[in-house]
């Protein structure tokens, strides 16, 4: 599918660009609508298990309506207190409902965008990526990928240690303590084999130099250009539409 | 980079990849803490989210440690599915560079305490101006942003700066920092 | 290569951890280095591949030198073109997710050109007989396979020496001979140097050329034939942390025979006028503990274990077969998803009845010193200078447990389950990748509590282990019950089909009587 072969550098950038782009934005219709273009564009060109995106859109959704209800509820004294909305039996001034719908679709669109390169990405692609095309020191890329697989291996400790203190009769002690408890142990662990993990890599030759060739050579092909090219297309039909029909208005460090 | 050690930034990037799951975890946290007490809420467990920069800093304790430990934790969170996308990766940077702008101020050169807190301070200052723009803080009350502020430098300090170091102490304790300047300063101090 | 009059000496410790080593490795040669854990094993292969002394935290004297070159003159990174190193942990010697990927880093450092890249990578899995698993992921593979793995990544680069570092120390005893034999037929495929270094002989009998032995301050004691060096120290090699063969300590106890020693069963029986004789009493008593009927998630259904008063009962079957999940279990670490466990102690104060001594010890360590970890379990000052009398432990109570040896640590977990003098003791492969002495010190606690009325259940791969303490042996296969009952009725089954090895006691007797052909 095309969203997962294309190059993960342009990708990232490309959703790092229009992040910026719609933080400079605030108004509630363009966030909304992008939003929905965002998910479809993922639905249409991604190749990705379906179930595990909703999976992961919920807790985006509901953290977004959390975040609507907040900001109403502690906003700064509107100005035009008058203009009311009627929300079921609570009567909220107009202004800080538009504000509040303007920050939550903004979440929502951040995270659709996120989500699109989550799901269509390879880790291991993205920072031979990054390598290749963005000049990121091996050192660096590869140090992050020996910690990046260490994950897994942290889960599977943390439960043993977990049963391991239930066994010694653990609680009865502040939260704070047992934090410690947990944390030594699990941490000296990792760092001890962080170290080995290291002096394996220098074994087989690595030495952090971009002296290197790559068994996985990724690279820009000109198909990658209609990512950036589509979506700055969508993202300027959108804004030309709010121009249109006027909801149109800047973020000024709100309101 | 060059002057960094392999074992180092491998070290630096598990520490990341633990915390940005320990951070993950305190998200529900902070949000049952909302619940509660409205948008400061996040801000009195604010200094967990900087916690990374410190402890990698104060073990390792070469420039960029504070910066890029919080970046990576930032993206492995993005990668595990935090809500706040993209944008995330560049509050996690900011508050990489708060932390770090700290350690930079003092040469690289002192790493007690005292360093450690101020740092932790200025990753809330830094964060609390990038919220302030992105998270739409103008919306809400004058007073209330005040208050969300010093409780953010407050928790900086505290669980930051103080917890960072009690911890790492402990870590350096069992004797698995022996290769870093932390386990390496413990030493000469033993001997001394 | 050689090494010439090499001395190390770290900087956090009091004494010298190498002193002046001397030795040579020829071409084609296989060469074991023999030692206990903690004899500095590990830092000499660190100083043949040129990691030290670059990285190293101390003072390094003396010379290694490759083909007449000083190793330390050597560029980073070349190194690894001469000589590529297998490491102890399975889990810790890759960076990359998936089994191409890795084998094809090692090929990317020392700048193989892209398009020869995955021929090489291929040929290098093929020899390991892993061609099959190139596109799985590292994480999915067994330990055998991942160790197999490490040294195709190794192969890949073609290095004329390799060096072993305790290669199978953390794997079952089916997989290191499966390793060990692997080794064997590359090296008569290739013109490889192999330098092995181990603390247990046994597996390596047949491959090697020479053996070097390191005692406990750092200097090498024998460097020649194996024959030779066994039979003019077998007598010390137990003081200084290097298994004996099965064989030789056989020969010794028997007394009948002098130097020089046989090394297997095979040499061994000939010699021998009767049978070895099995391990005297192997009462049980009546029931303690029942699970009738008990599943866990998907891992396993309807499994019924019974568990004897005052028993020593041995858990073991091949990896993955659910022997850790049963042990969990039993001891209520886990709960059961149906079926039902009678306990003969109320839920609620079940650990003050009995104790779990997991894996990795560092797990269930509490506290920042050897004397608080005691504490902690609420014993009085009296019981705790007790237990540490009894594990030897009393000149090191100030230490934080994790500074401890291996072997220490694990007598300290054991310590800590003991502080209630619990009824019941529950330990997960507590031998695992510990050398001869401490395991035998181990075992020996173990088996003075076990004649004292502890009923003790404990996973082992370690038939030999089996033979001698268990008394009774419930093993585990494909995720059910496979066997339980007497060990001496486990050794007349199939053993190939559970994939144990027969005890080195039990093999001795069968070609005393000659009634089966035994590979070796």
């Amino acid at each position: 599918m095309y969203l997962n072969n294309l190059n993960p550098s342009v990708k990232a950038l490309t959703i790092l660009g229009l992040v910026v782009a719609l933080a400079l934005l605030f108004d509630p219709v363009t966030p909304a609508l992008f939003t929905l273009c965002t998910i479809a564009v993922t639905f249409l060109f991604g190749d990705f298990r379906r179930k595990y995106y909703l999976f992961y859109l919920i807790p985006f959704t509901i953290f977004a309506i959390g975040m609507l209800w907040t900001t109403i509820a502690f906003a700064d004294a509107p100005k035009n207190p008058a203009e009311t909305i009627g929300l079921i039996w609570w009567e909220v001034p107009r202004e800080d409902v538009l504000v509040a719908l303007s920050l939550s679709f903004r979440v929502l669109a951040f995270a659709t965008m996120s989500l699109l390169f989550i799901f269509t990405t390879n880790m291991v692609e993205f920072l031979l990526s990054l390598m290749q095309q963005l000049r990121l020191p091996p050192k660096l890329a590869y140090g992050i990928m020996a910690g990046y697989r260490f994950l897994p291996m942290l889960t599977t400790e943390f439960r043993q240690i977990r049963a391991a203190h239930r066994v010694r009769g653990m609680g009865r002690e502040s939260r704070w303590k047992r934090y410690r408890r947990f944390a030594v142990p699990l941490l000296a662990g990792a760092i001890r084999k962080a170290e080995r993990t290291a002096v394996a890599m220098e074994s087989k030759g690595f030495t952090g130099t971009r002296e290197r060739t790559f068994y996985r050579n990724i690279r820009v092909r000109k198909k990658d250009w209609l990512f950036p090219a589509g979506m700055g297309a969508i993202f300027l039909l959108l804004i030309l539409l709010s121009l249109r029909f006027d909801y149109f208005s800047w973020y000024q460090g709100q309101l | 980079m060059k002057n960094w050690k392999l074992k180092e930034i491998v070290v630096m990037s598990v520490l990341s990849v633990v915390f940005a799951v320990v951070y993950l975890a305190f998200l529900p946290v902070g949000k049952v803490l909302t619940g509660f007490f409205g948008p400061i809420g996040y801000d009195l467990i604010f200094g967990i989210w900087f916690i990374v920069s410190i402890i990698a800093a104060y073990i390792i304790r070469k420039p960029g440690a504070a910066f890029l430990s919080e970046t990576i934790a930032a993206t492995v969170e993005v990668l595990l599915g935090n809500a706040a996308g993209p944008m995330l990766l560049i509050s996690g940077m900011i508050q990489g560079l708060g932390a770090e702008s700290a350690f930079a101020m003092t040469g690289y050169r002192r790493y007690n305490l005292g360093t450690l807190m101020f740092s932790g301070m200025m990753a809330a200052v830094f964060s609390f101006v990038w919220g302030y723009f992105q998270s739409g803080y103008a919306a809400l009350a004058g007073g209330y942003v005040l208050l969300m502020f010093v409780t953010r430098l407050v928790s900086g300090v505290i669980l930051a700066g103080v917890a960072g170091k009690a911890l790492s102490d402990a870590l350096a304790k069992t004797g698995v920092l022996s290769g870093f300047a932390l386990g390496k300063e413990k030493r000469k101090k033993h001997a001394a | 290569m050689n090494v010439q009059n090499l001395s190390l000496q770290y900087d956090d410790m009091d004494a010298p951890i190498l002193q002046n080593v001397t030795f040579s490795l020829g071409e084609k040669e296989c060469v074991l280095l023999l030692g206990a854990s903690g004899s500095g094993k590990s830092t000499l292969s660190r100083c043949l591949t040129g990691i030290y002394p670059k990285e190293l935290e101390g003072t390094m004297e003396g010379e290694v030198t490759f083909e007449g070159k000083p190793v330390k003159d050597a560029a980073t990174g070349t190194m690894s073109r001469r000589v590529g190193t297998v490491f102890q942990d399975p889990e810790t010697q890759f960076c990359m997710l998936t089994v191409e990927d890795e084998v094809a880093f090692g090929l990317e450092n020392i700048c193989v050109p892209s398009e020869k890249m995955e021929k090489r990578v291929e040929t290098a899995l093929e020899e390991v007989g892993l061609l099959h698993k190139k596109e799985a992921a590292v994480i999915s593979l067994s330990g055998g396979e991942k160790q197999k793995l490490a040294l195709a990544c190794i192969l890949a680069m073609e290095p004329p020496v390799i060096v072993l570092d305790e290669p199978t120390a953390n794997l079952d005893p089916v997989a290191t001979d499966e390793f060990v034999s692997l080794l064997r037929s590359l090296k008569e495929l290739k013109n490889i140097t192999i330098f092995v270094i181990e603390h247990d002989l046994d597996p390596w009998i047949d491959i090697t050329d020479r053996v070097l032995m390191l005692g406990r301050n750092g200097s090498l004691f024998y460097d020649g034939p194996l024959q030779q060096g066994v039979d003019r120290y077998a007598r010390s090699l137990y003081e200084e942390g290097i298994a004996v063969p099965g064989a030789v300590r056989v020969a010794m106890e028997s007394g009948r025979t002098a130097p020089p020693y046989p090394l297997t069963a095979r040499g061994l029986a000939p010699g021998l006028s009767a049978p070895l004789k099995a391990p005297p009493h192997r009462e049980n008593g009546p029931s303690l503990m029942q699970a009738s009927g008990i599943s866990y998630k998907s891992i396993f259904s309807n499994v019924n274990v019974t568990i004897s008063e005052g028993s020593f009962t041995a858990i073991t079957g091949p990896n993955g077969s659910g022997k850790t999940t049963l042990c969990r279990l039993l001891a209520g670490i886990d709960p059961v998803s149906s079926g039902r466990i009678t306990r003969p102690f109320p839920d609620k104060d079940w650990f003050q009845h009995a104790g779990y001594v997991f894996q990795n010890p560092e797990h269930q360590f509490l506290t920042d010193s050897v004397w608080e970890e005691l504490a902690y379990s609420g014993a009085e000052d009296e019981k705790i200078e007790e237990l540490l009398e009894w594990c030897g432990l009393t000149d090191r109570k100030e230490f934080h447990p994790f500074t401890l040896s291996q072997g220490e640590k694990r007598r300290l977990s054991v310590a800590t389950m003991l502080v209630k003098n619990q009824e019941i003791l529950f330990l997960d492969e507590p031998t695992f990748g510990q050398d001869a002495k401490s395991t035998s010190r181990l075992m020996n606690l173990l088996e003075e509590k076990h004649r004292a009325g502890t009923t003790i259940v404990m996973i082992t791969h370690d038939m030999d282990l089996v033979d001698r303490y268990a008394t009774r042996v419930v093993v585990m296969k494909d995720r059910k019950i496979g066997f339980t009952g007497d060990p001496d009725e486990l050794w007349n089954e199939d053993l190939a089909a559970f994939q144990l090895k027969e005890p080195f006691r039990v093999r001795t007797n069968r070609l005393i009587k000659g009634d089966m052909y035994v590979p070796q």
